[in-house]
């Protein structure tokens, strides 16, 4: 104890098994319900979509959907949800479960990552500028029973694809 | 064998032997037949055809040919032997005994049969047979190992050690100095290890240690050499020695709690009771923080001291061996504490304690007088602790209120869950209780363990359809909830029986409860295959261990249950016996014409396809059978539901037959003899209900249950008519002795002797519960006097210093137990009423006593949640929406979301 309190932080993979724990989260992190097809698309994802651990507690998400970019085999990744549990913030965790999101767009030559954010949530847009997401599109009325009802679109272009190898 | 053939068919008897040793029963098969073409009446050809059938799963013809074979050729050693592997095959041992004896009888030197019957012997404990069977094995095979082992086991089996132990040295006798060579190293050790706990058992101990010691380099289990050592010098008190010893073995493990105790009792510290003067805790105290020091990896080292340290001592350490648990996050942490609450103060000090680390983690994210940041999740984990705190303490509504903060806190964790639903469970609320196991689940499909625990809380909530339905997540694909019986799941097995029982569902409950009684007969059954192997791998400590297990195997906990609950179906079924035909025609007579044509209609058309379901089984094991002999086909249950076994003629001596091993193998338990009670009562054994009366005297007279059934004795004998027969003059002879004998009547009426029982317990509401049912049996005039007397009874609050915390009194099964009474017994609705509406102010999560915050009541939290969820996620089946945003201290994090 003591000196080494920094606690592991360590990625786990979303599946049937455990497929309750993302719900769980989504319940106290967000006030919406999602219906199937968002954990059908977070599951399909794969390696997208992560649980985050802080020392063997489940304290966070990423879910993310693999689009198919209009006329092309291109996927580009949309972040449907990214949160941690209130106690549990300002440890590192979402910059984690971000990186890790951005790390395997690189690593598989997705070169398009965007989400929808609020207009006036300051904090998660100063977030995610840090990690070179830029405003690519303002939507008005995009939410139904929020005010305010606009939201921002943030992409992050990555790698130009020189894709064959 | 065989030696009556000519040559070719010699050698065809000699491939079937062989054929059926390797278990290539078909050919065995084709031999056979073809040396019956021949000489169709060859016995011995007759019975090996058998016994090749009999691997084939056909029993019956099996059985004709051997018993054919042995009447063409009765003497034929070959056709008793085979006689006896068929019973043997179908667990008849006494038969197989007698089989292999005659087979002997012609052939006495048989060393295959003798093995044979050696096993037997063992298997039966015919320990004298055993004895003798094994030194014909030695006498004819003495340079074998196993025949000395063997002979040597059986001795000490016959309760004769020191004979053992002469064999097994006779047998080194014969052995080479530089033996064993290196393949046999361990077995030869094994050997040793064996002689040398058969001399302590003898009381041989110099010896023994001097044996030990001196074979010390032939003992390849280094540790069992060490613990077969330290026992011994502390027999023979060389207490320094064995001290010396311990710390070795405690540098070796430092987590098993056996060496402590063994080190303890070697430096003088060591009291069985725990109560130590405080000179000898200071001295306790001293040598655990010196070991401490040495064993900093050893949570045994901290956690013992937590036992005998009293006050602020035990404040101190009970706070530094809780805060490091707390910060790694240590679900278990409670189970591990929770022996401490049966110290008297010592729950208290720990709910001080929790408290204060709760208030300052709260406060400043420390624990008090730390400058380092506790990680978020020790607040939540500080939580969990306070709610099992509060549920141990019977506090439930402070436990309720924290477990569900922490839930708020961190609802990802799945202990969290499994804690709440124990609490509702001790509260009262099983639905509720059922339901949270099952959130809990849920959280984690890949977990057995959150499954098993959800599907018992079903059971206890009687919702058997989903429990089983739950339970089979877990078994193999296909087979269902057989799959349960034959994984010896007898947790599962009990519960349901229980649930059944509850819901009376005879035979349902009756099939549950019977099917735990034949795990344990598997179980017996099962040791049978150590008799040879044991001997042959030398396991022989563990060995004779396992077999003295077996014959303590029927007074397991599991066990005790299922002969209960079986031993209560067949009361209850004796009581009220299931409607009979007339009764059901006498219903019918009741209905319209119409009613009753639907109704014959209805049955008719059941009865039907109950038959072709029938048909089918039957169908389905025919042909399974015939087609691939080997294939192993699953017998289907011809009585899945139990039906049958509710027809029994005679339900009381079925019962008897449990109770005869309860009583054989459970006579301490209060249960046993109130069973025994309740049987003979019916059967109308009054000596035999005497002695179960005696029996609840001796083991607590001054229990409710055991004043009870003294006083129902010894008023109903007194209400029979004077004795007439000459068995009924001795039976009324004998209780006319024995009655002075019995200190409570002593002298007394029953009125009185119930009095002065009140007198003794004036303030346990299960005591008066009792005077009262018995003042209304005595005199039932007397009724609304018991009536009103239990009504009378007061709720205090429990006195302090305990592991209660300041909550009333009664229990809640207690009080169930007494509305029981008041309704039936008493049969006063009432006050049955009254005391329902009174106890749901005690326990408002009962359902049983429709609390207020119990799921049985419309208006409680659980129900309004559930109603909310059920409306919420109708809201939410389509459309898209938005957002949340949270900032954490500084940095930030988030959130978003979006439309689907």
């Amino acid at each position: 104890m003591g000196a080494g309190r920094e606690v592991s932080i360590s990625l786990d993979g979303v599946r049937d098994k455990n497929l309750m724990q993302l719900k769980k989260l989504n319940l106290a992190l967000f006030p919406v319900r999602y219906n199937d097809k968002y954990y059908d698309d977070a599951l399909a994802s794969g390696e997208f979509t992560k649980l985050a651990y802080f020392s063997d507690i489940c304290v966070g998400a990423i879910a993310c959907r693999l689009e198919k970019k209009e006329g092309g085999g291109q996927f580009r990744v949309y972040i449907m949800t990214l949160g941690v549990l209130a106690p549990y913030r300002g440890l590192g965790i979402g910059t984690k479960l971000l990186n890790h999101v951005l790390d395997l767009c690189s690593k598989e030559n997705f070169s398009e990552v965007y989400l929808h954010v609020q207009t006036n949530n300051e904090d998660a847009i100063n977030f995610y500028k840090k990690f070179g997401f830029e405003i690519t599109e303002t939507i008005q009325n995009y939410y139904t029973n929020i005010t305010p009802p606009d939201c921002y679109v943030l992409t992050k272009y990555t790698v130009q694809s020189t894709s064959k190898k | 064998m065989g030696a009556s053939l000519p040559p070719k068919e010699a050698n065809l008897f000699k491939l079937i032997v062989k054929s059926y040793e390797t278990k290539q029963y078909k050919k065995g098969l084709k031999a056979a037949d073809a040396i019956l073409k021949k000489f169709p009446d060859h016995g011995e050809t007759l019975s090996m055809k058998g016994l090749t059938l009999n691997c084939m799963d056909r029993k019956s013809e099996a059985y004709e040919l051997v018993r054919q074979g042995l009447k063409s050729d009765l003497k034929s050693h070959v056709c008793w032997h085979v006689y006896g592997l068929l019973y043997r095959s179908d667990r008849e041992y006494r038969e197989a005994i007698k089989c292999y004896r005659n087979a002997l009888k012609i052939d006495p030197d048989n060393i295959e049969i003798l093995r044979d019957l050696s096993l037997l012997q063992a298997q039966m404990r015919d320990l004298t047979g055993f004895v003798e069977t094994r030194q014909q094995l030695l006498t004819l095979k003495p340079n074998h190992r196993m025949n000395w082992i063997g002979f040597s086991v059986a001795h000490h089996l016959n309760s004769n050690a020191s004979k053992a132990v002469e064999i097994l040295e006779a047998y080194e006798g014969t052995l080479e100095d530089d033996y064993p060579p290196d393949n046999e190293r361990c077995e030869h050790g094994e050997m040793l290890l064996y002689k040398i706990s058969l001399l302590e058992e003898c009381r041989f101990l110099e010896r023994a240690l001097e044996e030990l010691r001196k074979k010390e380099s032939k003992i390849v289990d280094k540790l069992a050499f060490k613990e077969q050592e330290v026992s011994l010098l502390v027999k023979l008190g060389h207490l320094e020695e064995g001290e010396a010893l311990y710390r070795t073995l405690l540098s070796m493990n430092p987590d098993n709690y056996r060496y402590y105790e063994g080190l303890q009792k070697c430096v003088g510290l060591y009291l069985e009771d725990g109560q130590y003067s405080h000179e000898q805790i200071d001295q306790l105290d001293s040598l655990y923080k010196t070991l401490a020091l040495q064993y900093k990896w050893s949570s045994a080292v901290k956690r013992i001291p937590l036992d005998f340290l009293q006050g602020d001592k035990f404040r101190e350490a009970a706070d530094n061996y809780i805060r490091p648990l707390l910060t790694k996050g240590v679900p278990s942490l409670f189970s591990d504490l929770s022996s401490l609450y049966n110290h008297p103060g010592k729950a208290d000090i720990l709910e001080q304690l929790i408290l204060e680390l709760e208030h300052s983690i709260r406060m400043s994210c420390q624990y008090p007088g730390r400058v380092e940041k506790e990680p978020p999740s020790t607040l939540m984990w500080t939580l969990f602790l306070l709610a099992q705190h509060y549920d141990r303490r019977g506090q439930y509504e402070i436990a309720l209120s924290k477990i569900d903060e922490a839930i708020e806190h961190t609802p990802t964790v799945i202990d969290l869950y499994s804690v709440k639903s124990r609490i509702l469970k001790h509260a009262g609320d099983l639905v509720a209780a059922a339901a949270f196991a099952d959130e809990a689940r849920c959280m984690d499909l890949a977990d057995r363990y959150v499954n098993s625990e959800c599907v018992k809380r079903m059971l206890q909530a009687d919702q058997v359809t989903l429990a089983e339905k739950t339970a089979v997540l877990f078994t193999k694909d296909g087979d269902q909830h057989n799959n349960l019986h034959d994984m010896q799941c007898m947790w599962y097995e009990l519960a349901s029986g229980e649930s059944y029982f509850r819901q009376g569902d005879l035979g349902r409950a009756l099939k549950k409860f019977l099917a735990v009684e034949k795990h344990y007969a598997d179980i017996t059954e099962d040791q049978f295959d150590f008799h040879s192997y044991c001997l042959r791998k030398m396991t022989l400590r563990t060995y004779v261990e396992m077999l003295k297990f077996q014959d303590q195997l029927h007074s397991h906990a599991y066990f005790h249950k299922a002969a209960a609950g079986a031993i209560r179906c067949y009361i209850k079924l004796h009581d009220s016996p299931p409607k009979s035909t007339t009764d059901e025609d006498e219903n019918m007579s009741k209905l319209l014409p119409s009613q009753k044509k639907k109704m014959r209609q209805k049955q008719r058309k059941a009865e039907r396809a109950k038959k072709e379901a029938e048909e089918k089984n039957e169908e389905l094991s025919a042909s399974g059978a015939s087609k691939s002999g080997k294939r192993h086909v699953k017998p289907v249950d011809p009585d899945p539901n139990g039906e049958k076994l509710l027809q029994v003629e005679d339900p009381l001596s079925e019962a008897t037959k449990y109770l005869k091993l309860l009583q054989k193998n459970s006579p301490d338990s209060l249960e046993t003899h109130l069973l025994s009670f309740e049987l003979y009562t019916r059967k109308q054994k009054i000596l035999l209900a005497f002695q179960a009366v005696k029996q609840l005297l001796r083991l607590d007279a001054e229990h409710p249950d055991s004043h009870r059934c003294l006083i129902k004795f010894f008023h109903k004998v007194g209400s029979i008519n004077a004795p007439v027969t000459d068995s009924e003059k001795l039976i009324w002879s004998v209780l006319e002795a024995e009655r002075p004998y019995i200190s409570q009547l002593h002298e007394k009426s029953l009125f009185e002797a119930n009095n002065s029982f009140l007198e003794k317990h004036k303030d346990s509401l299960m005591h008066q519960a009792a005077f009262a049912e018995i003042l209304n049996i005595l005199d039932s005039d007397r009724k609304s006097e018991a009536v009103k007397f239990i009504e009378e009874s007061t709720n205090n609050i429990v006195p302090r210093n305990g592991a209660l915390g300041p909550i009333r009194e009664w229990k809640l099964k207690d009080c169930i137990a007494v509305h029981k009474l008041l309704g039936t017994v008493l049969a006063d609705q009432d006050a049955a009423l009254r005391w329902k509406v009174r106890c749901a102010e005690y326990f408002p999560y009962s359902t049983y006593f429709e609390g207020s915050h119990s799921s049985a009541s419309p208006n409680s939290v659980f129900n309004q949640l559930r109603k909310n969820s059920e409306n919420e996620s109708s809201n939410h089946s389509g459309g898209s929406q938005n957002v949340s945003s949270i900032k954490s201290n500084g940095k930030l994090e988030a959130f978003k979301d979006l439309n689907i």
